[in-house]
């Protein structure tokens, strides 16, 4: 049984959580050991089971990143599998792979990592580079605010991947789906410079 | 999860690190990436024009010790190949001479991509066309 089953709902992205809250206590109240204390061992172990489930569910669906992933790879997303059979298909053709993160991207995040490599060089050897700290910052700053604009875009293709559940339009569905596989990969990026700039600045 | 012996001395000693001048006729460029780790990869070749071998080949990958070592191999090999024989090196191979387990294949269709994209990047700016190349038994 998938997560959105499980608790009853539509296999849609825009998600009340406050409800999804209440409800997840209402079944885990209903779940708990003690209820199942006198019960035969099958009985418990089978609570104990969609209890688990419940768990899993839960925290993925209450999590907006986590509950994209888990749309997508319902939806047949298999990133990994998807970027081997490109490759497979530019071998046979001798065109062109097209890569998933837009080269600007790459061409930036290839930077950063070139200044923070000299950054964490700087503080093996105990020394402070004010330009470089400086530079580093106002990265960061940029890629925080790209964070934040990225949650925006998301939110808006749940609507748009909604919309197509709601009019059966499958075709509005795939765009929408594929569209955010290129977002979320983009995602990934952004969150580890955040991450390894933030490390380097030893904050 | 151990890494093989292999991938342990290119990561330990990279064959290749640096960079080659970027708007020189003769050197292509490949900048890839794979995503769901965060990895970014470049690797450069330089082609000889009279021959079309790949006389020299540098690389600079940010990622785990298996894009690093895919990477550092597939330097090697380019290195004394020609264009066609270095377009016949699959992700595969890399697999099999680094011992890669499943869950870092993706590295080694990184390293693939990376030589592709370079010889993409000479091709277009040597007017050379793109066609298929019959994959060359090896």
């Amino acid at each position: 049984m998938d997560y959105f089953s499980f608790f009853d709902l539509p296999r849609k992205l825009t998600l009340d959580v406050a409800a999804l809250e209440k409800q997840f206590y209402v079944l885990s109240r209903k779940l708990h050991p003690d209820r199942f204390a006198s019960k035969p061992v099958a009985e418990q172990e089978a609570a104990l089971a969609q209890s688990s489930l419940l768990n899993d569910a839960y925290r993925t669906l209450k999590d907006p990143i986590l509950r994209t992933q888990y749309l997508l790879t319902l939806e047949g997303v298999e990133l990994e599998e998807q970027s081997k059979a490109a490759t497979d298909a530019a071998r046979a053709s001798g065109e062109q792979k097209k890569q998933i993160v837009p080269p600007e991207l790459l061409e930036e995040v290839f930077e950063l990592n070139m200044q923070l490599q000299e950054m964490r060089a700087a503080n093996q050897m105990g020394e402070d580079e004010p330009e470089l700290r400086r530079d580093l910052m106002t990265a960061k700053d940029s890629f925080d605010a790209k964070m934040v604009e990225t949650q925006a875009e998301l939110e808006g293709l749940w609507s748009a991947w909604d919309s197509g559940v709601d009019a059966g339009d499958e075709e509005a569905k795939l765009r929408a789906r594929d569209a955010m596989v290129v977002l979320l990969n983009k995602r990934s990026y952004l969150r580890n410079l955040v991450r390894d700039v933030n490390e380097a600045l030893g904050r | 999860m151990a890494y093989s012996d292999k991938v342990v001395d290119h990561y330990n000693h990279p064959r290749n690190v640096g960079t080659l001048d970027k708007s020189a006729a003769e050197v292509g460029t490949g900048l890839v990436g794979a995503p769901e780790c965060g990895d970014v990869m470049r690797l450069q070749i330089r082609v000889n024009p009279e021959t079309n071998v790949i006389e020299d080949a540098k690389f600079k990958t940010f990622g785990c010790g298996s894009a690093i070592a895919s990477s550092s191999l597939a330097t090697e090999w380019v290195k004394g190949k020609t264009i066609d024989e270095a377009l016949a090196i699959t992700n595969t191979d890399i697999v099999k001479e680094l011992a890669l387990p499943p869950v870092k294949i993706h590295c080694s269709v990184l390293a693939e991509d990376a030589i592709r994209a370079a010889i993409g990047d000479w091709k277009k700016k040597n007017n050379v066309a793109e066609t298929a190349s019959v994959a060359v038994a090896h």
